[in-house]
């Protein structure tokens, strides 16, 4: 699913050289949140999560490559099954709170339609503890920078990825995990 | 009408000063009673509303939707909407005269000002400043509008008899909020990309000190002598003395705090969480959270959000 997004987002290549530095972007962010209920204790699914390098849940991933663990200022770079690659950067590590937030510093707008992209994986017991949610949160701002934005570069552009992107990294966590690999 | 707040002084308490926070995603302006810390009234603004300002009277508040293109005027004591103008572009700072009317709206789109008249919200006039106008503050006597101009690393000094641009300071790099102090001399820009803040003597044009602050600083609130920014991708607040210009205090907020203000007093600074939903309560004199208001998805609130209600 998120293959075809990426796809689909590689037919906006035309458009790429109107957009300007990542720096640069519209008044106003969006969010997203998905979440996801995974049969097992809080400890195991966070042992995951929080393994800033292994990104291999997330079912587009092929290669995870970086360096400083997940401490504040580790670095990954994410090699997508179709070769693109993604530049990523934890924010923060909270593991009372069970929370990693980090940040893409690179990536082009053809493989994702965001900038300013950050995101947050939150881990919760439920029930008795015995069980897990995953909630995934992203803050960014649309591929283009600019008014009256292309459609494969606006806002719903950007939340459409963005969701596709959560619902099948959950997808992928939740099979990995319950399904003991 | 004197008698009837005469009556009123006489059978209620005094009420409190109120906070409108914008909510960008869930288009909402939330009333937030800052002695009770409740919200105490919601209004539904189209259009992913921003920028917010009161005016000094109380009377009126002024939203930016930079997807709407328009400006709401909002009547503030009924919280009912009297305007919605089409300014076009994209509003985003918003900032009222002294006096109450007008409202100046920065165009981050079409590098210009848009003054509207806050009683008929007509369109009276417009000035071209740099690229992607931010924030905006008048000085207190109601001469000078300061712009931040993100995308020229500038801060555009505007005299608001003529809307003439009288001046254009190069400060840090992406200036975002501008603050003027309620002296008239300084002005605070909270510059992203540069990680600091520029303080600039107004008369003077230029800028006389750099503060180093968090990451991505969003705006400034100025409160006993001590400047509060808003640390973006920190999620703090860093607070300095504005004469000695030392570090205080680097205060954990909610994540992506944005907007900030202070009360008339001083005694708090109040500031918007985007991320958690939350205005943060600031003691200012011991320099601690004392606590977190749950307000709508994706509060903002950039600008001078507070609303006097005590005179």
């Amino acid at each position: 699913m998120k293959l075809q997004l990426f796809a689909a987002a590689l037919a906006a290549t035309s458009m790429i050289a109107a957009v300007g530095a990542a720096s640069a972007h519209g008044p106003t962010r969006q969010k997203v949140s998905e979440k996801i209920e995974i049969n097992a204790t809080p400890e195991k699914v966070w042992a995951v999560v929080s393994n800033f390098q292994d990104g291999g849940w997330i079912p587009v991933v092929a290669k995870t490559e970086g360096t400083g663990g997940n401490a504040p200022g580790a670095k990954r770079t994410l090699t997508l099954k179709n070769g693109a690659t993604v530049d990523e950067e934890v924010a923060k590590l909270d593991p009372e709170k069970m929370t990693l937030m980090y940040r893409i510093d690179k990536v082009d707008v053809k493989v994702l339609p965001v900038t300013n992209y950050s995101s947050w994986l939150i881990v919760t017991p439920t029930g008795d503890g015995t069980k897990s949610e995953v909630e995934w949160r992203g803050a960014f701002y649309r591929g283009f920078p600019n008014n009256d934005p292309p459609p494969e570069l606006n806002d719903d552009a950007a939340i459409a990825a963005v969701t596709g992107l959560y619902k099948a990294g959950l997808d992928g966590l939740k099979k990995q995990i319950e399904g003991g690999n | 009408m004197l008698m009837a707040t005469l009556a009123l002084s006489g059978t209620l308490p005094a009420r409190a000063d109120e906070a409108f926070i914008t909510s960008q995603p869930a288009e909402m302006l939330s009333i937030v009673d800052l002695a009770s810390r409740k919200v105490v009234a919601t209004l539904p603004i189209p259009g992913k509303p921003a920028g917010i300002a009161v005016s000094p009277d109380g009377a009126r508040a002024f939203v930016t939707s930079p997807d709407g293109k328009a400006l709401t005027i909002v009547d503030a004591a009924s919280r009912t909407i009297t305007h919605r103008v089409e300014v076009g572009g994209g509003p985003l700072g918003v900032a009222v005269h002294p006096s109450g009317s007008p409202a100046y709206v920065a165009d981050w789109y079409q590098h210009r000002i848009v003054a509207v008249d806050a009683a008929s919200g007509a369109v009276t006039g417009e000035v071209k400043v740099g690229n992607s106008p931010s924030g905006l503050a008048v000085t207190p006597d109601g001469a000078l509008l300061l712009s931040a101009d993100r995308v020229s690393d500038a801060v555009s000094v505007i005299d608001t008899l003529t809307l003439t641009r009288l001046a254009s300071i190069p400060v840090g790099a992406r200036p975002f909020g501008v603050t003027i102090d309620a002296a008239g001399r300084r002005a605070y820009s909270a510059n992203v990309a540069s990680n600091d803040v520029s303080v600039i003597d107004i008369a003077a044009r230029k800028v006389i000190a750099t503060v180093k602050v968090g990451q991505r600083p969003y705006a400034v609130a100025l409160a006993g002598g001590r400047a509060f920014v808003t640390d973006q991708y920190d999620s703090t607040v860093s607070v300095f003395d504005v004469a000695t210009l030392a570090t205080l205090a680097t205060l954990p907020v909610g994540d992506y705090p944005e907007g900030i203000a202070a009360s008339e007093d001083g005694a708090f600074v109040y500031v918007a969480n985007w991320e958690a939903n939350t205005l943060s309560v600031i003691d200012t004199a011991t320099l601690k959270v004392v606590d977190d208001i749950a307000v709508a998805d994706g509060p903002r609130a950039f600008g001078a959000f507070i609303r006097r209600t005590g005179r």
